[in-house]
């Protein structure tokens, strides 16, 4: 499969997968230290979505979708992943503010 | 596959990140999972019984496997430290572009071009001088 350069479409993409068939989806992410690079799939087994990227800044955007499809994946694949993308975003303000006051 | 509790996983990834930081690599799996097998589930569904639906993570470095399933209550709690546990780990990927090109282009300007680093401070001068006739 080739890899997807948007991340936004892949984040699209991923989260329509998951939710047209909860039961067969799944969601990995490989980190390799020694290269430094990022590889994250999602596949239902018929379909597989993949991204790689070597940037800091997409490891951010990972958590952010890392932590909706734990809400997906928890709570059901109708639950409201606006709550959860939204809660980061508050947080990772509130780091920031952190990072630069002890500076 | 051992199936371990969210906080001693969470400490069993953070090894596994340590150990394969100058060769290999480390998969963590997401997915939505009862925990049940096949016919349990669909003697249920027969049954008509809500299926509770867990969130089964895996983790593993090609030879040691460790899993996890997280309830709605503890899910949050370990998205939080699992994010945590990675940050602190994921750290040979590359910085933001722009600062990149600034430590290495930094380096080779200094030798190449006096000149150019020269300019713009000429700029500022010249309407200055202007004004001052």
């Amino acid at each position: 499969m080739v890899y997807i350069a948007s991340w936004d479409e892949f984040a699209e993409r991923s989260v329509q997968l998951f939710r047209a068939d909860p039961h067969s989806s799944r969601y990995v992410m490989k980190y390799r230290h020694c290269d430094g690079k990022l590889v994250l799939k999602v596949t239902d087994n018929r379909e597989c979505l993949k991204f790689k990227t070597d940037q800091a800044q997409d490891a951010k955007k990972m958590e952010k979708l890392t932590n909706i499809f734990f809400t997906l994946m928890v709570r059901g694949p109708d639950a409201d992943i606006s709550e959860a993308s939204g809660k980061e975003q508050v947080e990772q303000v509130a780091s920031k503010k952190g990072r630069g006051r002890r500076q | 596959m051992v199936l371990l509790q969210p906080d001693p996983f969470l400490n069993e990834l953070t090894s596994m990140f340590e150990r394969s930081t100058e060769k290999g690599s480390v998969w963590v799996t997401l997915k939505r999972s009862s925990m049940k097998c096949k016919a349990t589930r669909k003697k249920m569904e027969t049954a008509g019984e809500t299926i509770e639906y867990r969130c089964l993570v895996r983790a593993t470095d090609g030879k040691k496997t460790i899993s996890t399933s997280l309830s709605a209550r503890d899910y949050q709690k370990f998205q939080a430290s699992y994010a945590t546990v990675l940050k602190a780990h994921m750290n040979a990927l590359k910085k933001r572009e722009r600062k990149d090109k600034k430590k290495t282009a930094e380096p080779e300007k200094k030798q190449a071009s006096s000149k150019k680093k020269s300019e713009p401070f000429k700029k500022p001068a010249a309407p200055a001088s202007k004004a001052s006739q």
